[in-house]
């Protein structure tokens, strides 16, 4: 009965430490991501397999501290990983699931990428908050052999969806689906698949797509 | 609160039941998986279907907010904040139908399924990835059903302007939730569908879709993607590139 009182303490230690953790998981921002389980091999993979480098992504938003504002209060929303390292992993998942090597030396085909927009909108409504996410990107090929650029696009996803204010997980959700919008544009681009097979796989590229 | 009120509320309300469930919410992103026999689709038929309602959608906060404020202090608060959703909503709903009313573009006759089927159409096309691709305004007919390995079917249930951003001005962009199923003619299985709420990526303040001619020109833009949006779900459900 003695040890009673100690373990109390140190339940209640346990208690305020998980309650500060918790405080913290709030604050740490989305985890939004592209995971490979929800990639396809699709367009990309019929080009025979290169050797691809993703260039370091650079961040062009206007606004690069958050990706929006809370409705209540206005508090900044922010990643819990860079946006531009949350647009490289996008890539590179891409790439490799169409069985293509994401290298950083000796490389066929060099993506540069540039990340115009990465927005949450929070729209506030009745009885339900409207959530607007948009993935705005830039994406340069660039032949690794001879430097020439081969191919300059501009792909975007929008999502829009409806959740009641006690979704903890709808914003996260939305920049999800925006971010696999734009990854899906890009890898069924017909041109971005007939600049890729320009460099070594161009016989298993659509013949419109080469034209 | 009097019985009165109640009995006014409840006036107000029922006439707009109806209209509460066109409240407009954006279709789910659903897609499902490539199935089987969804690869060796070479000839499809695309078929626009369905009606499509017009609205201009601001999902708007109020006056939803200031009942519950109101119903906050009333003892049959609880009881009575599901008639303020739906008098929220029956308010709004006549908001809207006067807002789309002022913006209403001048496109004539045109089916929004119809473009967006266009669309898809053209897209698919140009992929390659397909030996035959026909858009049409009705269900094919026999040999030309039998003629298909599937018919894509496309409905545009909701299409407009809606409320994107917050402030002063509200932003607001071109919508259409689209739908779209393929199925293969012989035993009508499914093989793949999906529901893509497609926004515009332009925002700008309701007095920019005054001018109808414009207004035209970004609902007609947005259509064409939302049949390039399908296109690009489609292709990329077909797995290995074929």
């Amino acid at each position: 009965m003695t040890r009673v009182p100690g373990a109390s303490r140190r339940a209640l230690g346990v208690v305020a430490v998980v309650l500060i953790a918790g405080g913290c998981a709030s604050t740490s921002g989305l985890d939004i991501g592209y995971p490979a389980a929800s990639a396809n091999r699709a367009m990309l993979g019929s080009v025979a397999p290169l050797r691809i480098g993703i260039s370091p992504v650079v961040d062009r938003r206007l606004d690069a501290v958050r990706i929006g504002s809370a409705a209540k209060g206005g508090a900044d929303i922010v990643t819990s990983r860079p946006v531009p390292e949350i647009v490289h992993d996008a890539l590179a998942t891409e790439i490799g699931k169409n069985g293509h090597a994401v290298v950083t030396t000796d490389a066929d085909a060099i993506l540069a990428a540039e990340v115009d927009e990465f927005w949450l909108d929070i729209v506030p409504g009745y009885p339900e908050i409207q959530y607007v996410g948009k993935v705005a990107i830039a994406l340069a090929v660039v032949n690794a052999h001879t430097g020439e650029r081969l191919l300059a696009r501009r792909y975007f996803g929008i999502r829009r969806q409806q959740a009641g204010p006690d979704a903890p997980d709808a914003a996260r959700e939305v920049m999800d689906t925006a971010l696999a919008r734009t990854i899906h544009d890009l890898a069924t681009d017909r041109e971005l698949v007939a600049a890729l097979a320009g460099l070594g796989g161009g016989a298993s590229a659509p013949k419109s797509a080469r034209q | 609160m009097s019985k009165g009120f109640v009995v006014l509320l409840a006036l107000v309300v029922l006439p707009l039941w109806g209209c509460a469930s066109s409240t407009p919410s954006a279709a789910p992103a659903v897609s499902s998986p490539a199935r089987p026999a969804f690869p060796s689709a070479r000839r499809v038929a695309i078929v626009a279907t369905g009606e499509s309602h017009f609205a201009v959608v601001e999902n708007s906060a109020e006056p939803g907010r200031t009942f519950d404020e109101v119903l906050k202090w009333n003892q049959y608060g609880p009881m009575l904040r599901p008639l303020a959703v739906l008098v929220h909503q029956g308010i709004n709903w006549l908001v809207g139908l006067d807002r789309a009313a002022g913006t209403t573009p001048d496109v004539g006759a045109v089916s929004p399924s119809l473009i967006v089927t266009n669309a898809l159409a053209r897209a698919l096309h140009a992929s390659g990835r397909f030996e035959e691709i026909r858009a049409l305004a009705r269900e094919p007919l026999g040999a030309e059903r039998r003629g298909v390995d599937a018919i894509a079917r496309v409905t545009v249930p909701q299409w407009g302007i809606v409320r994107v951003r917050a402030g002063d001005p509200d932003l607001l962009s071109a919508f259409a939730d689209v739908r779209a199923q393929l199925t293969v003619p012989e035993t009508g299985v499914i093989v793949w569908e999906t529901s893509q709420d497609v926004t515009a990526p332009d925002r700008l303040p309701l007095a920019s879709f005054k001018d109808r001619r414009f207004t035209g020109g970004q609902l007609l833009d947005l259509l064409e993607r939302a049949g390039q949006r399908l296109a690009s779900e489609l292709l990329y459900a077909r797995s290995d590139g074929q």
